[in-house]
């Protein structure tokens, strides 16, 4: 998905909240400019800097990162006690800023004996609309997340993955620009997953911004590889998962290669400087051959080297795969293992 | 939502139709939020249990006034033999519908529409007293709030979308059909009813005003307060019905100024919506009662108080 975003998250360090210079378009879709909250003593988020523009962006983090209250912040739900949320230049806060918002929240407390329909034609009048352009709207998103056919019922008896799709669509209503999802992918079952994936995809390439929090890591990789993480109220870390694995220099990259003959790239790596570690497996049979395990450091730089190396030594790769540079091994990383 | 059996590497929205029109301003969604919280209203069971016995109390005002009517116009001097034996009675038709006329007031006066607005005035108390939590407490509570709050509104328009329902709610238990009322009696009267009685009719409008703000105020602030049904009945049974018998016990039993009445909430509706009908203050039972401008004061306070921790509410709540 970097290919669509409009974002260059390069973080500058890790651990501090993070400004991401920019870029092709004057205006972000949305920016936090030192943002802290406090909900009493309590911190929930703590000085942040952020700027979206467009494209898909993860936000992932531990129960109390902060994550809620962001996205809040983000949809005007929440006034921040320092500094300033603005969407499209206008204050998160101010009502005419909520325009250019989508927002799904986790929670799916409806008017239960409302249908779908109902509730979603509602919060279509909620955005302004007329009565027919509502009824118009609530046709073309039910259409869209797939509830057509079954919104007439009432709410009280929907399972979990239709409330999720019925909160979809009413996010959708105003076509906003920016598209805020908490936990969009709970209870859905894994058909309405892949729906979703491509929906939301659509969605990044048709020019929406979309900030999208979740614990399900692996459905989170499908759709981008661009996340910010949070913890302890602050964004540990933004930007496309390998530029923050590039960072992690204490947590050198583990990739693991599978050749028949190990022991002769062994010999070869250990005179690369980035490498820290080798693993050794001999070969268990002639279907299963050999391979090895490199931890290594600057990631970018070994690959390359890697890569040169397997050329001009003509070797027989079968498999090279990266073992922990997925989203969920850098959150584990960097929350220290939790 | 494209089908899962679409080609994976290109995704397309085959459905999805971009808004290119104009959006209306937060007003229109301040509707929105006043026809659902009615539509709320509506739906609770128990209360058509209530609105029957409102409707009934309608009905017998707006018959009792034309049978009385038509009575007057029918009766004649010569004694009524009713009954027979030592059970009969001879009664004079013109005293019975003079007696009629002191006791039940259906006469397009003033009192007539002072003692309908009282007595639907119970039965909104009741409703709101029930219907606070319906209408705003849930949405605190079970976090349905966010949904309003993510739409383009500003909190005082989700506040004023309630606030909408609460009045349409009062004005049609109450001024509506106190104006019918007014109407009916005209038409059975003569036209010079409605030309004499015209303060009458701007009476009925302010009693109304007075009690959908006071009222509407007063909700929305007990509600996002407390936000359950059961500390709300608490709280408006204390307002309305233990602050008049502690009134009545400070004025009468221990002989304390008659100002202490002030303390309930309902009898200071009752003063001010007596003076706004333009009814004779010493008509108010029991006597001595406060002003109707010190009545008014406390209103304004109570109004004051509620707007002013609404918008502390407001100011401070967040969506958690």
């Amino acid at each position: 998905m970097s290919d669509t975003m409009l974002t260059k998250a390069v973080p500058a360090a890790l651990g501090a909240s993070l400004r991401i210079p920019q870029t092709e378009r004057s205006e972000p879709v949305l920016l936090f400019e030192q943002v802290s909250k406090w909900y009493g003593p309590v911190i929930g988020v703590n000085q942040v800097t952020l700027e979206l523009r467009g494209g898909i962006t993860g936000l992932v983090g531990a129960n109390g990162a902060g994550k809620s209250s962001l996205l809040r912040l983000a949809t005007g739900q929440l006034r921040p006690d320092l500094g300033v949320v603005t969407v499209r230049g206008i204050d998160a806060f101010d009502w005419r800023a909520k325009r250019l918002v989508g927002y799904c929240p986790d929670n799916d407390v409806f008017y239960e004996e409302m249908s779908g329909y109902q509730f979603v034609e509602t919060m279509a009048r909620l955005c302004g609309f007329t009565k027919r352009d509502a009824r118009r709207r609530t046709d073309a998103v039910i259409e869209l997340v797939g509830m057509e056919g079954r919104c007439d019922r009432k709410i009280r008896g929907y399972s979990k993955g239709m409330r999720q799709r019925i909160k979809l669509a009413q996010a959708l209503l105003n076509d906003p620009a920016l598209l805020v999802l908490d936990e969009p992918m709970s209870g859905i079952d894994p058909i309405g997953r892949q729906d979703f994936v491509e929906l939301f995809t659509s969605l990044a390439r048709a020019g929406k911004c979309l900030l999208i929090s979740s614990h399900e890591l692996e459905e989170l990789d499908k759709l981008t590889d661009h996340v910010a993480i949070m913890a302890r109220g602050r964004i540990a870390a933004v930007g496309t998962v390998m530029q923050i694995r590039d960072l992690l220099d204490n947590h050198p990259l583990a990739v693991r290669i599978d050749l028949p003959e190990p022991r002769s790239l062994a010999s070869h790596l250990l005179d690369f400087p980035d490498v820290v570690g080798l693993d050794l497996h001999d070969a268990a049979s002639a279907e299963e051959p050999g391979g090895l395990v490199v931890r290594a450091r600057n990631p970018r730089k070994f690959l390359r080297d890697l890569g040169r190396l397997v050329v001009e030594e003509n070797l027989d790769v079968r498999r090279l795969e990266s073992l922990d540079d997925s989203t969920q091994a850098i959150l584990g990383y960097l929350l220290g293992g939790r | 939502m494209t089908s899962t059996d679409s080609p994976r590497s290109a995704p397309v929205l085959l459905t999805y139709r971009p808004w290119r029109g104009t959006l209306g301003g937060p007003l229109r969604g301040t509707w929105a939020i006043a026809r659902v919280s009615l539509f709320l209203l509506l739906r609770r069971k128990l209360f058509w249990a209530l609105y029957g016995v409102s409707a009934m109390i309608f009905l017998l005002f707006f018959y009792g006034q034309y049978l009385q009517s038509w009575l007057q116009t029918q009766i004649q001097d010569e004694p009524i033999r009713l009954g027979s034996g030592v059970v009969g009675a001879t009664v004079k038709p013109v005293e019975l519908v003079k007696m009629l006329k002191t006791i039940l007031r259906l006469d397009g006066s003033g009192y007539t529409f002072r003692n309908f607005f009282n007595y639907q005035s119970q039965i909104i108390m009741i409703v709101l007293a029930l219907a606070g939590a319906i209408l705003i407490g849930n949405d605190f509570r079970f976090g349905s709030l966010p949904f309003y709050l993510s739409k383009p509104l500003h909190r005082w328009h989700y506040l004023g979308g309630k606030f909408i329902a609460v009045g349409a709610f009062i004005n049609l238990m109450t001024t509506l059909p106190a104006i019918v009322l007014f109407a009916e009696y005209g038409m059975i009267d003569t036209w010079e009813y409605y030309t004499d009685n015209a303060h009458l009719l701007l009476g009925i409008v302010a009693y109304g005003a007075i009690l959908t703000t006071t009222l509407g105020l007063l909700l929305l602030a007990t509600a996002t307060w407390l936000r359950r049904t059961v500390p709300m009945i608490m709280v408006w049974t204390a307002l309305f019905a233990f602050a008049r018998m502690l009134g009545d016990l400070m004025v009468l039993s221990l002989r304390l100024d008659h100002r202490w009445r002030l303390i309930d909430l309902w009898n200071d509706l009752y003063i001010v919506g007596n003076w706004c009908l333009g009814m004779d203050h010493s008509t108010l039972r029991p006597q001595p009662q406060p002003a109707p401008w010190q009545a008014g004061l406390v209103l304004v306070a109570v109004c004051l108080t509620s707007a002013i921790y609404l918008n502390r509410r407001i100011q401070a709540v967040e969506v958690a």
